[in-house]
């Protein structure tokens, strides 16, 4: 086990190190932060005087290993734009993220799995069929329509609630709905597709011949069978809880960790962008290192066939 | 009849105990101004509120607020000067102007702003860095910025130093009296003083910051409203100054608040949840007003749409061929179709408010398809291509302007193929040939030198960058900074627009820019005529209703 999670843990640091350096080549080869920051409207000799301060007038090659060195030591490095550390910036947003990308998890999973257990036990009834062009809609309908399209019907028709921003908690609904709809849908169709599969197989036949009742069936059979898929899904999902909320914080002005990345790129303030993809990659690669280790208690026979492999 | 129990006249003893206790009547105390919030794509783009940072047009918007200049631009009209802080000014001679301050007038903490205050405004310790230095250790992302000590960062310096080029002191004749004095003879000083960036902040205020950066994130002026709080990226919150030398502001607590999306903006307005709503684009302004409960204020601003040449490309050498590009736009029919007719042609790279150096009979260049096929034809161009480097609307209607320009100038014979690039950088990028490209150029004071020999002249963007230069030009940029014969300025300037817009273009003018900003009709508010918002109280009243 200790060697499986020591693979793991080598793998989780390529990939680390691939997307920083690869983030690092993109957004230095494709826009100058001071022009960017400054306004290209500043005078030339202020762009200059900045790009100096910066070192952006080094070669890039001899930034990068600068860079990389500081990153090894425990230093993300300090926004170009803001003068702060990039960490104290970026941990600042994190809270506001969280606060949108944890109840939209719980909603997409609330209904989701539900959502799609049920069409799938009344596979090609009416309630299928509308559960299912319900999954579709919410998935293909982009995140920032449907944002604008819930603001239109509750906020400028009925007033109800507020339109943007992160006064309190109630500009938080409209948000979350919106995340939570697309995750839902998506959750749903893999719950059904799982389900149907399981439900098709040899095992269930047998157990209901057997004479179990047919929730016991779903319940003991079905069901933890057709969780593998399911939690794999939940595990991007979980994994993109740092930053999945980029498009829904832009049009609610929600000034979380998505919005603060859109901006940073924007300005190609390299270590603010740096930080939040470290963090994205840390949270993906931990993520998915849980779903594994979900998978074998879910499903014990992977977890021998995992041993065996290692061993 | 109005029947009063016991319990009642207990709860009106209670409360008259807590009158007597607590002093004042809540109804003297009760302030009755609004609270408003003002819906912004951004509040600063550099994420500083000192003026010699932020060099934006949002930045530009909320300074006035807080932070004030000792002579003044009027808003309320043509941003004529107008006195400030200072009520009075003189020239001395040609390189000093003296002014008198206003008496009375208070900082954000308290202070009396005096001639002190002033010199400290423009002198090394806020602007200019020690003499010869300033430029800060290297640091590639990870070190300790300027901001962390006292220390100007660099390009606060070089701001100052391009705003200041030739300013030798500002000399305290007395308490409420200062010199501004000049290394050499210049007739813009007091545009100059008037400026962006020439605010006058508090002394004491700066050197008490920790460090730079506290100060840039709060500074202290002497504006109708001081900053209560200042989130980046999130919102400035501003509250009434009642010390203001002009007044009590209209305003109890102002609140800008970063919302990106134009359509975000606009619901919020709808919804009540803002009161204005920055930025609204010319398509969107039916939309908004159609509500009966919603207005959209705003118009021309100093600023004009320009169309940039690189005339080391190939096919643009010829001078011809860019007076081709000039003479195949139908400017009116964009400014007709993409703006409603909410703009205008103006007259060339020059604003009315330049006074005597504006020349009324000066125009762009006619719109006329058949001269600029027989220039074409003269230079004898054979249908190369020529790359125009379009940003995906980084201005009002700038894509579907740059489709329109393509396809006049394909009109004349003119093959110019758009390439879309992400940011400034890629369009000024050397690696690849570049021919056409956008910009805006806007003029902070009145005279040229704030715009055309500042944006195109020897130390101009497009100079610097290598896209063009004159050596006509060039020299008589030199002589319009120092020249003092208005007459002789005035007939410089003719020939200057003449060899930029006619002779060997370096750009061409589109359109003039304008901004609008949808609010409540119960809010009489007017938009200046400049990027500024007003928020003082000549400028704002609630109309309950």
């Amino acid at each position: 086990m200790l060697r499986y999670l020591s693979t793991r843990l080598v793998r989780a640091l390529l990939t680390i190190c691939f997307v920083v350096t690869f983030a690092f080549i993109i957004l230095r080869l494709s826009g100058d932060p001071a022009l960017l920051i400054l306004s290209p409207d500043a005078p030339p000799e202020a762009i200059e005087a900045f790009r100096k301060s910066w070192g952006l007038d080094r070669p890039v090659w001899e930034q990068y290993f600068h860079y990389f060195a500081a990153i090894a030591e425990g230093n993300l490095g300090r926004s170009m734009r803001d003068g702060r550390p990039a960490l104290e910036l970026v941990l600042e947003r994190v809270p506001a993220t969280l606060a949108l990308t944890i109840p939209a998890l719980i909603l997409k999973i609330g209904i989701g799995i539900p959502a799609g257990i049920y069409a799938a036990l009344h596979r090609n009834k009416l309630a299928d069929r509308l559960t299912m062009l319900f999954s579709v809609a919410g998935f293909t309908v982009p995140s920032f329509v449907l944002g604008l399209l819930l603001v239109l019907v509750f906020s400028v028709n009925l007033g109800w609630l507020p339109s943007g921003g992160q006064d309190s908690w109630v500009h938080g609904i409209l948000p979350v709905i919106t995340l939570g709809t697309a995750g839902a849908a998506v959750l749903a169709r893999f719950t059904r597709s799982a389900m149907l599969e399981v439900l098709g197989q040899p095992y269930i036949r047998t157990a209901s011949a057997k004479g179990l009742p047919w929730r016991r069936v779903i319940i003991d059979h079905a069901l933890p069978n057709a969780a593998i898929p399911t939690v794999t899904i939940v595990g991007f999902m979980v994994g993109s809880l740092v930053a999945g909320a980029v498009v829904v914080e832009s049009v609610f002005s929600w000034p979380g960790v998505g919005r603060l990345l859109v901006i940073a790129v924007a300005n190609r303030d390299l270590a603010v962008v740096q930080t939040i993809l470290l963090f994205v990659a840390a949270t993906m690669v931990c993520a998915n290192l849980t779903v594994d280790m979900l998978y074998g208690w879910i499903d014990p026979r992977l977890r021998t066939r995992r041993v065996a492999g290692a061993g | 009849m109005i029947g009063l129990t016991r319990r009642d006249l207990l709860k009106a003893g209670a409360a008259g105990g807590a009158v007597a206790a607590f002093g004042r009547p809540a109804f003297a105390q009760a302030d009755n101004r609004p609270s408003i919030t003002v819906a912004v794509q951004q509040v600063v783009n550099s994420n500083t509120l000192e003026p010699l940072r932020e060099q934006s047009n949002v930045g530009y918007r909320i300074m006035p607020c807080f932070l004030e200049a000792l002579i003044e631009q009027d808003l309320q009209r043509n941003l004529e000067d107008i006195p400030g802080l200072a009520t009075e000014w003189k020239r001395i001679d040609e390189r000093t102007v003296e002014l008198v301050l206003r008496r009375g007038v208070k900082f954000h903490n308290g202070d009396e702003m005096t001639a002190e205050d002033v010199a400290f405004s423009f002198g090394p310790e806020r602007m200019f860095g020690p003499a010869g230095g300033g430029g800060g250790d290297q640091k590639l992302f990870t070190g300790v910025v300027a901001g962390d000590t006292k220390d100007l960062p660099p390009e606060v310096i070089a701001v100052a130093r391009r705003f200041w080029p030739s300013l030798d002191r500002v000399e305290i004749v007395d308490k409420y009296t200062v010199r501004f004095v000049n290394k050499r003879p210049d007739v813009t000083l007091e545009g100059r003083i008037g400026r962006l960036a020439s605010q006058i902040i508090s002394r004491r205020a700066f050197t008490e910051a920790k460090n730079w950066l506290e100060w840039a994130r709060k500074p202290v002026g002497t504006g109708p409203y001081r900053i209560a709080e200042f989130r980046p990226d999130v919102s400035l919150t501003l509250v009434a100054f009642d010390d203001y030398w002009g007044g009590r502001p209209p305003i109890k607590q102002l609140r800008f608040v970063v919302v990106p999306e134009a359509a975000s903006r606009i619901n919020g307005l709808l919804s009540g949840q803002y009161d204005f709503a920055c930025d609204i684009p010319p398509d969107q302004v039916d939309e908004v007003t159609k509500n009966p409960r919603f207005e959209v204020s705003g118009g021309l601003v100093t600023n004009h749409r320009l169309t940039c040449f690189d005339k080391n490309h190939p096919e643009l050498r010829d001078p011809r061929v860019r007076r081709a590009f000039t003479h195949a736009i139908d400017r009116q029919l964009i400014v007709d179709s993409l703006w409603g007719g909410r703009t205008r042609v103006p007259k060339g790279l020059q604003w009315e408010f330049y006074g005597q150096m504006f020349h009324e009979d000066w125009a762009v260049p006619a719109y006329d398809p058949a001269e600029a096929k027989r220039l074409l034809r003269e230079a004898g161009y054979k249908g190369g291509a020529i790359p125009y480097r379009l940003l995906n609307n980084y201005y009002p209607n700038q894509t579907a302007t740059g489709q329109i320009l393509t396809e006049m100038w394909r009109a004349v014979g003119l093959n110019v193929e758009i390439q879309m690039k992400e940011n400034f950088s890629q369009v000024f990028d050397r690696g690849s040939p570049r021919g056409v490209r956008d910009w805006s150029n806007s003029a902070l004071y009145n005279d040229p030198l704030a715009s055309l020999v500042n944006q195109h002249g020897p130390k101009g963007q497009q100079q610097q960058i290598g896209e063009w230069t004159n050596a006509e030009m060039n020299t008589l940029s030199v002589e319009l900074e120092t020249s003092t014969d208005r007459a002789k300025r005035r007939a410089m300037f003719r020939r200057m627009l003449e060899i930029c817009e006619r002779e060997d273009p370096a750009y061409t003018v589109l359109h003039q820019t304008a901004i609008f900003t949808a609010k409540r009709k119960d809010i009489a508010w007017k938009a200046a005529p400049s990027f500024a918002m007003d928020f003082r109280a000549h400028n704002f009243k609630m109309n309950r209703g």
